[in-house]
């Protein structure tokens, strides 16, 4: 019969039935499957097999709802009721051993508050010059010396260079240079006023700048257009805060400036451009063009001065290092043959040490401390140093945590043996103790946040940084995550498998003698917590020493109660008659002006001297040409060794003061009447003592010559007085008198000093407040292991004390196995802190040595500290009545 | 109770099929009086709704060849189903009421 054996051949496709077992629920296979298989049957009777096939597929496709799903998670609730016990036998714990917690979470909150300030200084640090669009083609060109008498990098070219770069290299598509040196005619800070007003405001931070540079560093405008903003001769580009102040609520362009009551020369505001990002390591608020400008009759095309930093942005796919190849040229072609045009002997060895090289823009902030420029950065060195010392905080933090859980295991010993009689897996257990430690971690991150939150404004003033935490970052929650569970994990991972490990037999015999384990280990790791400690403290106390080595050095100039009048160039005419004005005040002792000072920020002028007449035959010396008046010897309390210093006679229009230093180098048997020269004769009529007149971190003192000029922006003012603002007022109104339309600005020589070091200072600071809170999580942790022996030994200190042990004794037992902790800590610390500190202070050139006293004080401090901690608990049980430990059983 | 149009019309196939209400069944008796094929997926995703919500009641049959070797589910009106499906008519004749000219009951018709 044909319906027989359509019967047999009419059964519906396998892997399609494969298909729906795999994907159906258990409880609704059994009448599905049933239903379908029938249907399949009957279409295949009524139709053909085909068409009961394609309609079983179609069926089957249905049936994806959700009714017929199997269902994972429904197998695995037991899963999630065990971490539910987890978290809650954690919580529970938490609360029972409040002390030991809070222990725990203390350390491990200040580490991670130490980390999350050092991170956020860190991530800005990194942040600057990254957010060029081109930023990968920006590069700024550097001379490299590898002369073994003069090595060094700078940044600065002589005015042409641009201009060859652009001519004769096709693969760089725009070549512009700055003049950032304060004191290069207008660069630097000026007396600035709209041309409509008349009170003249004190502005910092001009450069001069070429039209090419605005578009290479892609400066952002407000009003104007950035491909023509510094397009014409004696135009400016101000910052939107500046456009702000002067022309509040209008847009500037085209408005007249006058800088320095100088009405010849006005300034046309060409455009207005977005503040500086702090984290560029360009900061100005003023750019005047160079377009047009020559600052002496042929200065543009001279290549004797080398006062321009020139910028390139080269076509996309320009290998540097074949450029910088090319760019020898510039050596071959315009450098050394400038130098054989003057003569110069050493012209050819030119050839041997100069090359170019091209520091990519995102580089300069953090990878520039072999090179002389004018930008204030970021050291990549003290970037790692912090990074090493938060690390190490938090390590500490990890260190209290895992201590403090496989000393207290005792406790969890049982609940381990148990688990495991029940049934639980060792990685049960650990995952047990992992969530546990996140859970630490998790509020320990919390409380770290918060602590960091609050210190912040403090870190800000340590870091001389604006930071903030970035709460609303779409990565800041991920990350906080991210870093909950590697805490977590990095804290918890010990201790989970060492409690994990526990035998229940032991455990539940209770043969576990409790906590001894591992006890060696535990001691490594307070060893490494104290070790760090010392190193840290002696690093702060090594900073801080230094420090006030350099700035209570005998400098060779008395820095004390000078006051420097700024701005002064603006009296005109009327600078003398100030000046003598100022004098006739009894608290002022002398004046003396001068731009040249011997701190930062002043004028400097290198120049080649000779002997007289031997200009063609030796090398010359570098040395620096201070112009100064008559009463500046006086007035900086510089020591005059021989001769006189500048008189009003007429012949001293050529005479020169120089220093020790100078006359060694120019090797001069009886200085005082020698000739020497630059490009005019000088006669030698005085010399002085060596002062510091740089920074004392990199140089040491150079030649350096004193001439006679009278003019300066700046004035500088001994005064001998204790009434200093008495004293200012009498200052203020004769400057009044003088100059109704300015505000008088001064500032105090020692003050300036003190911020040359600023960075040093910074850095001291940074290393006290680090080692300030490395020692209170490492005392932290301490505390928590000596309660716990205490706690352990107390049946032991109880029967000896029935037995007549005095306090002294017990005392001692408690404390003397921590105290042999610190004193291997001491040792090891020892050699360590002074093999870092021997490496900071390279640095220096002028330097302390490294004394013993440091680590005697480092170490006494170290142990006192502990001392106290391990007292605490250790007194407390001495002196307890020993029924009381004896009564439990 | 609330149940959808789809759950009605299942509610009322199963009434009207008596003991013998197990999918095949159900889906054919559907087909035939409402001219439109219910996929056997929507027609057992809404018998398990109707039973998780006390309409229905399920026992199973015994296994056949034809069938695969699965067996039947038989379903069953509880009381409750009844007075679902009262309280839908119920519902709709009180709207129809408000409706000129529309008069649901059958014994005017």
């Amino acid at each position: 019969m044909n319906p027989e054996k359509r019967f047999h051949v009419a059964s519906p496709p396998r892997w399609v039935d494969r298909i729906l077992q795999w994907f159906c629920a258990e409880e609704v296979i059994e009448t599905l499957q049933g239903d379908l298989h029938e249907l399949h049957r009957k279409r295949a009777q009524s139709h053909s097999k085909f068409k009961a096939d394609f309609y079983f597929i179609l069926e089957v496709l249905d049936v994806c709802r959700l009714f017929a799903l199997k269902r994972k998670s429904r197998s695995n609730s037991n899963y999630t009721a065990m971490f539910k016990n987890y978290f809650k036998v954690a919580w529970r714990n938490l609360f029972k051993y409040k002390m030991y917690s809070s222990l725990k979470i203390g350390g491990f909150a200040i580490g991670i508050s130490a980390f999350l300030l050092i991170s956020l200084f860190v991530k800005d640090e990194l942040s600057y010059d990254k957010n060029y669009k081109n930023g990968h083609r920006i590069y700024r060109v550097l001379n490299v010396s590898s002369d073994p008498s003069d090595p060094g990098k700078g940044t600065a070219f002589p005015a042409e260079i641009a201009a060859v770069i652009r001519d004769n290299f096709p693969e760089v598509e725009k070549a512009g240079r700055i003049i950032p040196y304060p004191g290069w005619w207008d660069s630097g800070n000026n007396q600035f006023r709209r041309e409509d007003q008349k009170q003249n405001t004190y502005e910092e931070g001009f450069a001069y700048l070429d039209q090419d540079l605005l578009e290479i560093l892609e400066i952002p405008m407000v009003y104007g257009d950035r491909t023509r903003a510094l397009e014409k001769p004696n135009s400016m580009v101000i910052s939107k805060s500046k456009a702000d102040k002067y022309f509040p609520g209008e847009d500037p362009v085209g408005q007249t400036i006058i800088l320095n009551e100088d009405e010849s020369t006005p300034f046309l505001i060409g455009g207005v451009m977005e503040d500086f990002h702090t984290n560029a390591h360009l900061q100005f608020d003023f750019f005047i063009t160079l377009t047009g400008k020559e600052f002496w009759p042929g200065e543009q095309t001279n290549w004797c001065c080398w006062n321009y930093n020139p910028y390139l942005l080269v076509k996309e796919g320009t290998d540097p290092g074949d450029l910088e190849d090319k760019l020898l040229l510039i050596r071959d072609n315009f450098i050394v043959k400038y130098a054989l045009e003057q003569g110069d002997k050493r012209a050819e060895e030119t050839k041997q040490y100069f090359s170019l090289e091209l520091q990519p823009v995102s580089d300069i902030h953090l990878k520039s401390a072999d090179i002389h420029d004018a930008v204030t950065r970021g050291d990549i060195r003290i970037v790692w140093l912090f990074v090493a010392i938060a690390g190490f905080v938090l390590l500490l933090g990890c260190i209290n945590f895992i201590n403090l859980s496989t000393a207290k295991s005792a406790n969890r010993a049982k609940e381990v043996g148990l688990r495991k009689v029940v049934g639980s897996r060792r990685w049960h257990l650990v995952q047990q103790f992992l969530s546990e430690s996140m859970m630490f971690s998790a509020i320990s991150v919390i409380i770290g946040l918060l602590l960091a939150w609050i210190m912040l404004p403090f870190f800000n003033l340590l870091s001389g940084k604006i930071l903030f935490i970035p709460w609303m970052a779409y990565w800041f929650a991920p990350l906080i995550l991210i870093f909950i569970m590697f805490i977590g994990l990095l804290a918890g991972l010990y201790p989970s498998l060492y409690l994990s490990a526990f035998r229940p037999i032991d455990v539940l015999k209770g043969s576990l003698s409790q906590g001894s384990k591992s006890s060696k280990l535990r001691a490594a790791m307070v060893i490494f917590q104290f070790t760090t400690s010392i190193v840290l403290i002696v690093g702060a106390f090594m900073v801080h020493r230094q420090m006030d080595f350099i700035l209570n050095k005998k400098l060779g100039f008395d820095k004390e109660q000078v006051l420097m009048i700024q701005g002064t160039n603006t009296l005109g005419d009327k600078l003398p008659v100030f000046k003598d004005e100022l004098l006739t005040l009894s608290q002022v002792q002398n004046a003396s002006v001068s731009d040249y000072l011997p701190v930062t920020g002043t004028k400097r002028d290198g120049n080649s001297f000779w002997k007289d007449g031997r200009s063609k035959m030796d090398e010359g010396i570098n040395a620096q040409r201070w112009y100064v008046d008559g009463d500046y010897i006086d007035t900086m309390g510089i020591k005059l060794l021989e001769g006189r210093g500048f008189s009003d006679m007429a012949s001293d229009s050529s005479a020169i003061i120089i220093n020790q230093t100078m006359v060694k180098k120019l090797k001069l048997e009886n200085p005082v009447g020698a000739k020497i020269m630059n490009w005019q004769t000088w006669n030698v009529i005085g010399v002085i003592e060596d002062f510091h007149f740089q920074s004392m971190k990199k140089e040491e003192i150079g030649a350096l010559s004193l001439v006679r000029g009278n003019f300066g922006s700046v004035l500088s003012v001994k005064l001998r007085t204790i009434d200093m603002v008495g004293t200012m007022q009498s200052v203020n109104s004769v400057w009044e008198e003088f100059m109704p339309n300015q505000h008088i600005r001064y500032t105090f020589l020692d003050d300036n000093f003190t911020q040359m070091y600023g960075d040093v200072k910074r850095t001291a600071n940074v290393f006290t407040a680090f080692s300030v809170l490395a020692i209170i999580v490492a005392s932290l942790g301490l505390f928590g292991l000596s309660a716990f022996m205490v706690e352990q030994r107390g049946k032991e200190i109880s029967i000896r004390k029935v037995l007549g042990a005095s306090f002294q004794v017990i005392f001692q037992i408690l404390t003397l196995n921590f105290l042999k902790m610190i004193v291997i800590s001491l040792v090891i610390a020892v050699p360590l802190g002074y093999l870092i500190m021997e490496e900071w202070l390279a640095g220096f050139k002028y330097r302390i040595p490294i004394g013993w006293e440091v680590f005697a004080i480092a170490g006494i401090m170290v142990l006192f500290i502990a001392m106290a901690t391990v007292s605490y608990e250790s007194i407390r049980a001495a002196v307890v009545n020993p029924t009381k430990g004896l009564r439990s059983d | 109770m609330k149940i959808g149009a789809f759950e009605e019309l299942v509610l009322l196939a199963v009434g009207s099929l008596g003991e013998n209400a197990y999918g095949v069944a159900v889906k054919e008796l559907l087909a035939d009086k409402t001219g439109k094929i219910p996929s056997i997926g929507a027609l057992h995703s809404a018998l398990y709704r109707l039973e998780d919500k006390g309409c229905l009641l399920s026992s199973e049959g015994g296994a056949t060849s034809e069938r695969g070797g699965r067996r039947k589910k038989f379903y069953l009106l509880t009381a409750a189903g009844r007075n679902t499906l009262v309280e839908v008519n119920r519902l709709r004749i009180e709207f129809s009421k408000n409706i000129e000219g529309l008069n649901l009951s059958l014994d005017e018709s």
